[in-house]
């Protein structure tokens, strides 16, 4: 997980090129302690604390009105937190005004000065900072070949495409050497293919820049892009804080499993080494170990962490569930999608019993079953065809168990 | 082939379009075109060298000269202020600032009468302030700094009606953009708040000047209308039009009503130049 924060004192001279200086450094170049926020009587951010490393892109994930713009706020100096601090390469720089922080935040709409050129709004930061004109001149080209706009040098920002101007963002922000960069929702106001054309060539430029950098968005597609780690916001909480194989392999709670991607989730309790779910019993040794036997916990797979299989054969490294019927294929572009209805009311399979069982959950008593989301990729789909109402077996590659606190707090 | 279809469509005759064209005309004619018109006509009626002397007379080039200066002055205060007060009142929020926004925008509704009357009783020689200032040896009342006073009470909203609405639609974004990259308030101003305003501004100022320049009733009241002394142009054609001595007022006429014309085309022709520029500079 994330590094303890040190407060190793941090040499005058933070910038020398973009940040190549930074590169033997391993330490931390943002870190957010303890933040608390509220708007009138409203809580917007609770205790929220986290590290982006030197060179580092961090998501900051989470829907509309989850605190993410207000963190951002924060980290610039925009806005006050009412306790925590905020501290840039080992200073505390919570009661310091947003023009002495020395970030660089992205806006929304790139907020370029509508009156000066290209040239001047990168130039703007060592302008303020009373550079040498021949300083700045130099600066200014350098920058301008590293986002490729020098034929565009003269021009102002509504000649400008979308793409450009946040070019051109960067850019300003990069004349100064920033800290860290916030970039505030940077691809909302685009479609969707300019989108992703975009976030790859920002990707590209952090990594060659490598300065530490967080976004803000609510596209679990595009945190997954572009983020060495994802923290996933819910009303104003932090959720979970990880690499986006760990948000999404092995969410901490709840709301991280269903807000990226599609989940199934299963109520079920620890029996010694397996989870069961009603007359279903996963073996389950090493993600029960942190549970207690009897705690009632919640089993959460991806739909692609399904294994069907038309008998009892689940190929290798699949753990058996349940059996269960196929009530609807749907074919969904890249891959087919399946929804079943789990049989978890029937004992499990036993020795000398034919390999499936009669699966009563296409009858009356048909709300018995568990009704879960499987995708198959295609040439499994090709290979083995379904239809409606087949019987199949049911595996799981791959699941996490969490605490169920809901039925925690009612007891 | 084509069929050509056999009835072709002819450009219509509208008639509604020279008809309402020429009922506008009608209205406005008598209205404003005419009486334009006559001022020009009379005071030009006994040739250029009669219209030429009337304007060179002492006391009109007087007149002139000090409606330019005091309308100048009270242009420059109030586009001043009309800046920081929209400043104020579009960035910080406060208990009563509506309030403030209503009372600042008053002095247009008030008859400018009024005004001057309002201007006398506080700071005329036997008011409250006024006998302040007469303790220290100065008169406020019946000199020229009475008619920048109150040119400044009569066109106090002009300039900040229209630089508010530019401040308020302005994106919190750019000063925000311009803070974080180290700007301090102060630069922030003059680099990206300003320049965007720059249209609002020469706009503002131009109405403000076009119209203190035309004050009348306000300035009849503070100034004393001594001629050669506090006598403005507007006040001097009232004054030459009592005496009988119609072309004298004629000649000081024709030049507020240049003055007027050219000042209103500037601002209507250069509206789209300042939006041009506005996008573009």
């Amino acid at each position: 997980m994330t590094p303890r924060m040190k407060l190793a004192p941090v040499s005058e001279e933070l910038h020398v090129s973009w940040a190549p200086e930074r590169e033997h450094r391993t330490g931390i170049a943002a870190s957010v302690r303890g933040i608390s926020k509220r708007f009138k009587k409203a809580r917007v951010l609770e205790d929220i604390t986290f590290d982006v490393a030197e060179g580092e892109s961090l998501v900051l994930l989470g829907a509309s009105g989850s605190g993410k713009t207000t963190i951002l706020r924060i980290i610039a100096g925009l806005e006050q937190p009412e306790t925590g601090y905020v501290i840039l390469h080992g200073k505390d720089v919570t009661d310091l005004p947003a023009r002495e922080r020395g970030v660089g935040v992205i806006f929304q709409a790139y907020a370029l000065f509508p009156r000066m050129t290209v040239e001047k709004n990168i130039g703007y930061g060592l302008k303020i900072r009373r550079r040498p004109r021949k300083e700045r001149k130099k600066i200014v080209n350098d920058l301008l070949t590293l986002v490729q706009l020098e034929q565009h040098r003269k021009k102002y920002p509504w000649q400008l495409s979308g793409g450009q101007q946040q070019r051109v963002a960067i850019a300003r922000t990069l004349a100064y050497k920033p800290q860290v960069l916030l970039f505030d929702e940077p691809f909302g106001a685009l479609d969707a293919q300019t989108r992703v054309h975009l976030r790859r060539e920002i990707r590209a430029l952090l990594r060659k820049v490598k300065v530490p950098s967080v976004f803000i968005t609510h596209d679990q597609e595009e945190a997954l892009e572009l983020g060495d780690r994802i923290a996933v916001l819910n009303e104003g909480h932090l959720e979970q804080v990880g690499t986006p194989d760990e948000v999404y392999n092995h969410p901490a709670t709840e709301y991280v499993a269903t807000f990226l991607g599609a989940a199934n989730l299963l109520l079920g309790v620890v029996t010694g080494d397996f989870v069961e779910i009603g007359a279903a019993r996963v073996p389950a040794a090493k993600e029960t170990a942190r549970f207690r036997d009897g705690q009632s916990v919640k089993l959460v797979f991806r739909p692609e962490d399904v294994c069907v299989s038309p008998d009892a054969n689940l190929p290798e490294g699949c753990r058996r569930l349940a059996n269960a019927i196929i009530e609807e294929i749907s074919f969904v572009g890249a891959y087919e999608r399946l929804n079943i209805r789990l049989d978890l009311t029937h004992r499990r399979q036993a020795e000398s019993e034919p390999p499936l069982y009669d699966v009563t959950v296409n009858t009356p008593e048909k709300m018995r079953g568990v009704p879960i989301i499987a995708t198959r990729p295609k040439p499994d789909a090709n290979t083995t065809k379904y239809k409606v109402g087949d019987r199949v077996a049911i595996g799981l590659t791959s699941f996490s168990l969490l605490p169920n606190y809901t039925l925690a707090r009612q007891r | 082939m084509v069929k050509v279809s056999a009835v072709r469509h002819v450009r219509g005759f509208d008639v509604a379009r020279p008809l309402s064209i020429s009922v506008m005309l009608a209205i406005m004619l008598p209205l404003v075109i005419l009486p334009l018109l006559s001022i020009f006509l009379y005071g030009t009626k006994n040739g250029l060298g009669s219209f030429w002397s009337a304007l060179i007379a002492p006391e009109a080039i007087f007149a002139l000269k000090l409606s330019m200066a005091t309308s100048f002055w009270a242009t420059v205060f109030n586009v001043i202020f009309g800046l920081f007060a929209a400043y104020v009142l579009s960035r910080y929020d406060f208990y009563g600032r509506n309030a403030v926004i209503v009372t600042i925008s008053l002095p247009t509704a008030i008859p400018t009468a009024v005004a001057g009357f309002a201007l006398l009783l506080l700071w005329g020689p036997n008011a409250t302030l006024g006998r302040l200032l007469n303790m220290q040896g100065f008169q406020l009342m019946f000199t020229p700094y009475a008619i920048i006073l109150a040119n400044i009470f009569v066109t106090f909203p002009l300039a900040f009606g229209v630089i508010k609405p530019v401040f308020d639609t302005m994106s919190r974004s750019l000063e925000e953009a311009s803070a974080t990259i180290g700007a301090t308030r102060w630069q922030t101003f003059w680099y990206v708040t300003l320049p965007n305003l720059r249209g609002a501004i020469v706009g503002g100022a131009l109405l403000t000047f076009a119209r203190a320049v035309g004050e009348f009733g306000s300035t009849i009241l503070v100034s004393g209308n001594l001629a050669g002394h506090t006598q403005t142009a507007p006040l001097y054609i009232f004054a030459k039009f009592n005496e009988g001595q119609i072309e004298a007022a004629n000649a000081i006429a024709i030049v507020l009503a240049l003055l007027s014309f050219v000042i209103f085309s500037v601002l209507f022709f250069a509206r789209d130049w300042l939006e041009f520029e506005a996008q573009e500079v």
